[in-house]
């Protein structure tokens, strides 16, 4: 007996001398293994490829033969790499009046001038925010040992908003004409020498879409199972195709959905996704559905050097899409008025006027309109859109008058609600909502006011939704339960009582 | 009464009023733009007035090549001034206006011009060498900057020199796109080209560009040598002829030749050497047998010489083999050269050592003073009956059945 005892305490002192062994060595090893990080060896070189594209204005180079050696595709691309970086890198320094990035493209005697203009805005408070949206270069001259390039870029679009003391001053869009020196400096291309050689105003000219082609009857389209996230992985097109049908059926003739920024990859759009969006484009003109295409939804950051990158956005789908017979016009951003307060309004309202330019400058035949969140809204930039379009989910009983004054106000535009609507949620989080007896009535009193008014109105939505992501409503369940029964069908796929109004003759 | 003094009274403060609003909106559009020039020199100071009726002293936005600033005035006798800064007015290029008065109307443009006196010439040439031969060429670009470092006007004229050999050069080129370039091409001999420019009296200071012989063409190729006894020991020296490009130029010093020789058994061996005065000298050690040499020369890609031959004569006409110690003890020699000395010390003797036929060692020596030793072993090659083959300068002697 005593024996077994001992035979038990010597393996318990056998396991635990080997368990403390191994920690120890463990934790050895971890020292050890610690002290043998750090920075790998191959970065030594700083070979690694870091891009991050953070500035893409429209680029289009003038093909003419320059003067001098020839040019390559690679000397090239290098040189409008760097001719790129230092524009960026310009508009940094004048934004912070700091001169971080200066001296990787400017040659010591350029810099002088920047410099300069630094230290005197330092002085006068002054900071610009500024970006260029076009250039049109052309190489004139390229030496014959490969270190020089003179440059002509023509008609170089800058926006500008001039502050002093954090006061904005001056907001400007004008063209200017450069000449531009450039030397190849330890793999660097920099500005030895910029001219300003011309300037004027930008002044977009356009035109607007006369309104007789205008009628819109439709509503609000997300596939019932994946609302917010239609081109992701549960994209599916013959549920999207049923539902077109459906909503044919009814008798409405158009649809409202929406291209997310950054889930169809930002400046570099997603060629799977848009070819998603072209396939619901394709399935709605199969239907005979007329399109707003939503732009920009889920976008929140207006901040001047991220134009660029929206416009490379907004360019590829625009340019895709324009001569789809299926859309009807562009809807530039959902609800920006939401981002007066946070991001200020004069800014969104400059980056919704830009955008409407260049939207502009692509597709000249479909209207453009800003999908407000509320009527008192509406007017805003009414000179900058072909259809003034709100959302409308207050009070019915004023709509009528509410929409006259505004029509009084705007008599020459033609205006639609493209989005309103009511949720038939009464439970724990809304005990005293609105029951799907009340959506119905909500629902006739507003095609009432339609048909007396003549009025275009896009409802929300086609279905009830069992999963709102939350960058919709947030994540409060007493904001994000209602949002689930805006729909005119259920969860189980059965009309409700409002679906009988959701057209009217 | 009462009410007409009242009427009168309200009358009068409306039609003031009235007039208020007409003068102050007056006031705002009355400044205007009293500097007429739109073309200034850098340097000279800019100073752009204008005359106001108003205290209203309203910023002016002020941008040029390079950036944007903001501009207070200083008002004087209802005059504005705005003082461009230096570092502004000093730099040519368009400078685009706006002055932020309330109406935000006023806007204009002018050009300052770069001051027309040559302080530096910005110089760049490249590549810094070419060939002779008048295809190639290299290319002068001047940048003439003022005081100030303004590039001067386009078409201010610029004047390209460059001396080669005896001759001197001048070239009238004029400025287009901030730049003035020349190319300046090489002609048939080599040497060094000195360039410079100037414009408005304004010099350069001096630039060498090295003109370097064109490649190579085919040439000759020729052997030295003491003796033609092929004893392992002694040096052959081949020699290319005085190696020219297309124009007679020498080749540059070091260009590599490689001299390719090929044996009586097709081996290749080979040696090279680069070129001094568009020589090159190799350098290759006798063969130890008879042998028959084919050799030709090449610059790679470039040029290439004709096939010359070189003759070895056999030295050792026979030798002795001598077993000893149980024949585990092999002398061979004296092994004697051509006029019967003792051969140079080194030459390879070879024992190939056989049992049935079957290869079971090849042992590798160096004469000495004329003899070879070879010591078996036993614990290597254990007492049995061998054949065995002696080998001398491709001599070959066999032995069979050697007991040991």
């Amino acid at each position: 007996m005593k024996s077994i005892n001992r035979k038990i305490i010597r393996g318990i002192l056998f396991l635990s001398y080997i368990i403390i062994i191994s920690f120890v060595t463990y934790g050895l090893s971890a020292l050890f293994g610690y002290l043998n990080t750090g920075a790998d060896r191959s970065t030594m070189l700083h070979t690694e490829i870091k891009k991050v594209e953070q500035f893409l204005p429209k680029i289009l180079w003038n093909a003419n033969e320059n003067e001098g050696r020839p040019m390559d595709e690679q000397t090239l691309s290098s040189i409008e790499n760097d001719y790129l970086d230092a524009w960026y890198v310009k508009h940094c320094a004048y934004q912070t009046n700091t001169t971080t990035g200066i001296e990787d493209y400017y040659t010591k005697n350029a810099r002088k001038n920047l410099y300069n203009i630094i230290n005197k805005n330092i002085e006068t408070g002054t900071t610009i925010r500024s970006t260029t949206l076009q250039h049109h270069p052309k190489l004139e001259f390229f030496s014959e040992d490969g270190h020089m390039v003179v440059i002509t870029d023509k008609d170089v679009m800058e926006y500008k908003r001039v502050y002093k003391d954090k006061t904005l001053l001056l907001e400007t869009k004008d063209l200017s004409t450069y000449k531009i020196i450039m030397l190849l400096e330890d793999g660097f291309w920099r500005i030895r020498h910029i001219v300003k050689t011309s300037n004027h105003d930008f002044k977009p000219n356009y035109k607007f879409i006369s309104k007789e082609h205008i009628d819109i009857k439709g509503i609000n389209y997300y596939p019932q199972a994946s609302p917010w996230e239609v081109f992701g992985k549960k994209f599916d097109i013959d549920t999207i195709t049923k539902d077109f049908k459906l909503i044919k059926e009814t008798g409405l003739s158009s649809i409202r959905i929406f291209v997310p920024y950054e889930s169809f990859g930002k400046a570099n759009v997603d060629k799977d996704k848009l070819n998603k969006l072209t396939q619901v484009m394709d399935a709605a003109e199969a239907e005979n559905l007329k399109v707003v295409l939503t732009l920009f939804d889920f976008y929140g950051d207006y901040s001047i050097l991220n134009w660029t990158l929206n416009q490379r956005h907004a360019e590829t789908i625009v340019s895709k899409l324009k001569d789809h017979n299926a859309l009807l016009a562009w809807d530039i951003k959902n609800e920006p008025n939401l981002d007066f307060e946070s991001r200020g309004k004069d800014l969104v309202l400059a980056w919704l006027r830009n955008t409407i330019d260049l939207v502009k400058s692509i597709d000249p035949t479909h209207p453009v309109t800003i999908g407000w969140s509320d009527i008192e809204s509406a007017p805003l930039l009414k000179d900058k859109v072909d259809i003034i379009t709100f959302h409308y989910y207050e009070d019915l009983n004023n709509l009528e008058k509410k929409y006259l004054d505004l029509k009084q106000d705007i008599p020459n535009k033609p205006i639609a609600i493209t989005e309103f609507g009511v949720s038939s949620y009464k439970g724990l989080w809304n005990p005293f909502g609105k029951t799907e007896q009340d959506q119905a009535d909500y629902y006739k009193q507003a095609q009432d006011i339609f048909s007396k008014n003549n009025m275009h109105y896009m409802s929300w939505t086609l279905y009830d939704f069992t999963e709102i992501p939350n960058e919709v409503t947030g994540m409060l369940p007493w904001r994000k339960t209602p949002q689930k029964y805006y729909g005119f069908i259920n969860a189980q796929g059965v009309k409700k009582e409002a679906f009988r109004y959701i057209y009217n003759p | 009464m009462r009410k007409t003094t009242y009427l009168l009274v309200i009358a009068f403060m409306f039609s003031s009023s009235i007039l208020l609003i007409g003068q102050s909106s007056d006031e705002e559009i009355a400044i205007k733009l009293l500097t007429t020039k739109t073309q200034f020199e850098a340097g000279l100071g800019i100073n752009l007035q204008f005359s106001t009726s108003n205290n209203s002293q309203p910023i002016l936005y002020c941008s040029n090549s390079y950036g944007t600033i903001l501009i207070e005035p200083s008002i004087e006798n209802k005059t504005l001034n705005y003082k461009i800064p230096e570092n502004i007015a000093n730099r040519s290029g368009l400078i685009n206006w706006k002055l932020l008065a309330n109406d935000n109307t006023l806007s204009g443009k002018f050009y300052i011009n770069p001051k027309q006196v040559a302080n530096t010439m910005e110089t760049y040439i490249g590549p810094p060498s070419i060939e002779a031969g008048g295809l190639d060429y290299t290319m002068l670009v001047v940048i003439p900057t003022d005081i100030y470092g303004n590039a001067l006007k386009d078409s201010t004229e610029v004047e390209v020199k460059h001396q080669f050999l005896s001759s001197e050069y001048r070239n009238m080129v004029r400025m287009h796109n901030l730049i003035a370039y020349k190319n300046l091409y090489s002609e048939t001999k080599t040497g060094r080209m000195l360039v410079s420019s100037e414009t408005l009296g304004k010099n350069s200071k001096e630039f060498v560009i090295d003109v370097q012989p064109a490649i190579p063409t085919n040439f000759n190729i020729s052997f030295k040598q003491n003796h033609n006894y092929a004893d392992g020991n002694q040096i052959t020296t081949l020699l290319s002829s005085i190696i020219r490009d297309k124009n007679g130029n020498i080749v540059s010093d070091g260009t590599l030749v490689d001299f390719f020789i090929t044996n009586r058994d097709k081996n290749i061996l080979r040696t090279s050497a680069p070129t001094i005065n568009g020589i090159a000298m190799a350098k290759t050690v006798h063969p130890d047998y008879e042998d028959i040499w084919k050799i030709k020369a090449y610059i790679e890609g470039m040029a290439e010489s004709d096939i010359i031959t070189i003759n070895f004569r056999q030295i050792i006409k026979g030798y002795d083999v001598v077993f000893s110690n149980n024949n585990r003890t092999i002398t061979v020699g004296p092994l004697q050269s051509f006029m019967d000395q003792m051969i140079p010390d080194g030459l390879q003797i070879k024992l190939h050592i056989y049992k049935d036929d079957t290869k079971i060692d090849m042992i590798l020596k160096e004469s000495f003073e004329g003899f070879t030793t070879f010591k078996l072993n036993p614990n290597e090659i254990p007492s049995d009956s061998y054949n065995m083959m002696i080998e001398v300068a491709k001599i070959e002697k066999t032995f069979k059945h050697v007991k040991l």
